[in-house]
């Protein structure tokens, strides 16, 4: 784990920082920027002026949160000298300055409608900054849980300030052994990453509950539109026409999904509503095959790469069942995660299965999508180009308000759609399983651990900890 | 015997200074590039470069070699790339754990398998031959990540003697103990029964017993002694197995040691971990032959004066 939330580059780093930190900017339900502990102000395109409000928490010290605060947690950001993986995501920042302890300024180089909802960055206070204090394995903040100890590797104290309720994070790899220990009381509640035969044994287990709500993690089946096979669009949409996302919804993953659309989904203030999901038919798939060339005697066969995770190759071992239904043969290859990884980043493969975790802001469509954002540049693994969509992306921009900037985006997503870079599965839903002593912990649908500020134990016997199991 | 010590200890060092080096240039052949790790995929090529030259990357690879090594002479293996922590302190929380698991390990497949050879190798041809080495076949047969779960659900899940997993109370222990140290009991047993058998069959154990000592005296005061010696290897080379490559054990028991370290570390491409993880292993493995060696040297003493009579 790393605590130091300007370096944070993985999940459950990014929701252990949510307990012990606050944000300028919080996300509503809808995925739309909302004051986290400070309102603002637009004052010009190019000038944001945020007010800290009456949400500021103190420190473990007992100083309140303040503008240098903030103010230093940006300049550190930007700093060249630190590797933060943030600078790029805000390097539209010209200026940071406060103007009084509760007030500070945003300087922009170019106007951005979405600029608040990069903001949703976690503040850390301004004299630890400037004393080098080691936030990665001791975070101190102004959230609602401080941090007391790392009991083991891998296992750590907290303490939620209101109440004092101490919790005890642990970090369990193997989903059978997470299971085992909730079952046998050793920890009180799990989240996500079992398989669904494990989900299915503890929704029957009486001293088990499972909570659950739909999630908004964005998985996808990607295409290389620089191989020769698959540039072809008639190929992509036949792959597309062959899969049986609801199938494998229902039977494998026992319901806990909904099928994807497009990479936001519904509830999303940025989504797309009008797209229409590409169906199930796998005639219509077939015909599309004939016309790019292939057929019985020119079958067309396709390198599937994904990691070495067992539910994601069972995955692609249905999807590759489900393309040999229409003469697709699909060839499986996982791979450790770095070497994946490693291969997806550097073009090397014809069609890979990946999520998108945490997707916010509709500005993921330049990261992933345009010309410009080729690996090691941005993320756009498939290699697609599109002049027009370059063209809306760079509009999106520049655009003055947001509601403009909204529907030049849902002309982008349009677009993608039918040029198909990605074939869009599902939406992963988030679970929790809890034992006898917990209630009110609440799943979020991006999967953080917010919930942890509602968990209350009963009064009952032994420890007094509240001991929380995760995967990663 | 002070000649046979420095010969050791140079040839040690030499090999340590070899595995620094193919270490530090195998890390660097390996696809990727730390300041990705670092910025994300969405960093600019300015920004890159410039933490690429911070990071002293942009420099020539024997420069680089030069630089680790000197740090490395001050105990400084560099920081995490992800983590932000140095790898001295990631190891030396780690360390620990992986000592006791793997000293508990090697103490429970002593225990199992010392009186299974001893009995195979005395009872040769019987049932007692043939039940201890159908033992030691299952515990080679068995595989950690199916044994360690089906000894929690039954320790742990129904008698409820044991923790299922983490290292917090001292019968955490039991279980991982056993589960790494059941395979390499199965491979002790069959070598203390073989190595007991060529031995027993020696003139000088007929002698012992004819010169009419009791069964127990010339089993473990004649036979046992000589019959150490290739045991003493196979432990050398398993113990160096035992703390380096406890990976699957780790993981299933939650166990907080270097080789969930090393694997969390690779699939992060955090490089200077991995780098201090398997200097970590191959130093290990360098000192406990060395120690096999001289262990050798005092168990015979033919081998201390380089094989003259």
């Amino acid at each position: 784990m790393n605590l130091d939330p300007r370096y944070t580059s993985d999940a459950l780093s990014a929701r252990l920082n949510r307990l012990f930190y606050q944000r300028l900017v919080e996300m509503d339900a809808n995925s739309m920027p909302v004051p986290g502990l400070a309102d603002w102000s637009q004052l010009s395109p190019l000038h944001y002026r945020f007010k800290l409000n009456s949400t500021v928490g103190k420190y473990p010290d007992g100083r309140v949160l303040n503008a240098d605060d903030v103010v230093m947690t940006y300049r550190s950001i930007l700093d060249k000298s630190h590797a933060s993986p943030y600078q790029a995501a805000l390097s539209m920042i010209d200026e940071v300055k406060s103007i009084d302890n509760e007030t500070v300024d945003f300087l922009l180089k170019r106007a951005d409608p979405l600029f608040p909802a990069y903001l949703e960055i976690e503040i850390l206070p301004a004299d630890h900054i400037e004393n080098d204090h080691p936030f990665s394995s001791q975070p101190y903040g102004s959230g609602e849980f401080e941090f007391l100890r790392w009991s083991e590797a891998g296992h750590l104290v907290i303490q939620r300030r209101d109440d004092g309720q101490l919790f005890e994070i642990v970090e369990v790899k193997n989903p059978l052994v997470r299971t085992l220990k909730l079952l046998r009381g050793e920890i009180d509640i799990l989240q996500n990453d079992l398989s669904p035969e494990l989900l299915d044994y503890l929704r029957y287990q009486k001293d088990i509950e499972l909570v659950q709500n739909s999630g908004s993690n964005f998985s996808y089946l990607g295409f290389n539109l620089q191989d020769s096979q698959t540039s072809d669009l008639r190929v992509r949409q036949a792959v597309a026409h062959a899969i049986d996302h609801q199938s494998i919804i229902d039977k494998v993953m026992r319901g806990a999904a909904r099928k994807a659309e497009t990479i936001f989904p519904p509830e999303h203030w940025a989504g797309n509503s009008d797209l229409i999901a590409y169906d199930f038919d796998p005639k219509k798939s077939r015909r599309l095959l004939l016309q790019a060339g292939y057929g019985p005697d020119n079958p067309l066969t396709l390198v599937y790469k994904t990691s070495s995770d067992p539910f994601r190759i069972r995955l692609a071992t249905i999807i590759q069942n489900q393309l040999s239904q229409v003469g697709i043969h699909v060839d499986i290859k996982s791979y450790d995660w770095g070497t994946f990884f490693g291969d997806i980043k550097a073009g090397n493969f014809q069609i890979y299965s990946l999520s998108w975790v945490g997707i916010r802001t509709p500005d993921i469509f330049r990261y992933i999508f345009s010309s410009e954002s080729l690996p090691p540049a941005g993320a756009n693994r498939g290699r697609y180009t599109n002049p027009a969509v370059d063209d809306l992306l760079k509009k999106a921009e520049q655009a003055e308000t947001l509601d403009r900037q909204t529907r030049i985006y849902r002309e982008v997503a349009a677009q993608i759609h039918k040029d198909l870079p990605y074939v869009p599965l599902w939406f992963e839903d988030q679970y929790a399983a809890q034992g006898s002593r917990v209630t009110g912990f609440r799943v979020s649908p991006s999967g953080n651990y917010d919930g942890l500020s509602h968990l209350k134990l009963k009064k009952s016997r032994g420890n007094r900890h509240a001991q929380a199991a995760t995967a990663h | 015997m002070i000649d046979f010590l420095i010969s050791r200890l140079l040839s040690a060092l030499l090999v340590i200074v070899g595995v620094v080096c193919l270490v530090f240039l195998l890390i660097h052949l390996i696809p990727g590039d730390p300041v990705d790790v670092m910025l994300g995929e969405s960093a600019r090529a300015a920004d890159r470069e410039a933490l690429r030259h911070a990071m002293g990357l942009d420099q020539s690879i024997v420069s680089q070699l030069a630089h680790y090594l000197t740090g490395l002479l001050q105990f400084d293996l560099g920081d995490s790339l992800y983590a932000k922590q140095s790898v001295v302190g990631l190891l030396v929380e780690r360390i620990p754990a992986t000592l006791q698991l793997a000293f508990a390990a090697l103490l429970c497949a002593f225990v199992i398998a010392l009186p299974l050879g001893i009995l195979a190798a005395l009872k040769r041809g019987t049932i007692w031959d043939w039940g201890a080495m159908s033992f030691s076949t299952l515990g080679i047969s068995i595989p950690n990540f199916w044994l360690g779960p089906m000894l929690i659900l039954f320790f742990s899940l129904w008698l409820g003697w044991t923790p299922v997993s983490g290292r917090e109370s001292s019968t955490s222990l039991v279980l991982p103990a056993i589960t790494l140290g059941t395979g390499f009991a199965a491979i002790l047993a069959r070598m203390i029964r073989s190595s007991l058998l060529e031995v027993l069959g020696e003139d000088y154990v007929r002698t012992a017993r004819a010169k009419g000592l009791g069964e127990p005296h010339v089993l473990w005061r004649h036979a046992m002694r000589n019959a150490w010696l290739p045991v003493i290897t196979l432990i050398g080379l398993q113990l160096g197995a035992l703390l380096g490559g406890a990976v699957v054990t780790e993981v299933v028991f939650d166990w907080p040691g270097i080789g969930t370290l090393m694997i969390d570390s690779i699939q992060r491409r955090d490089y200077p971990v991995v780098q201090g993880c398997v200097l970590f292993v191959s130093l290990t493995y360098v000192l406990i032959n060395t120690v096999t060696d001289i262990a050798y040297g005092l168990v015979d003493p033919r081998i201390r004066y380089g094989g003259r009579p």
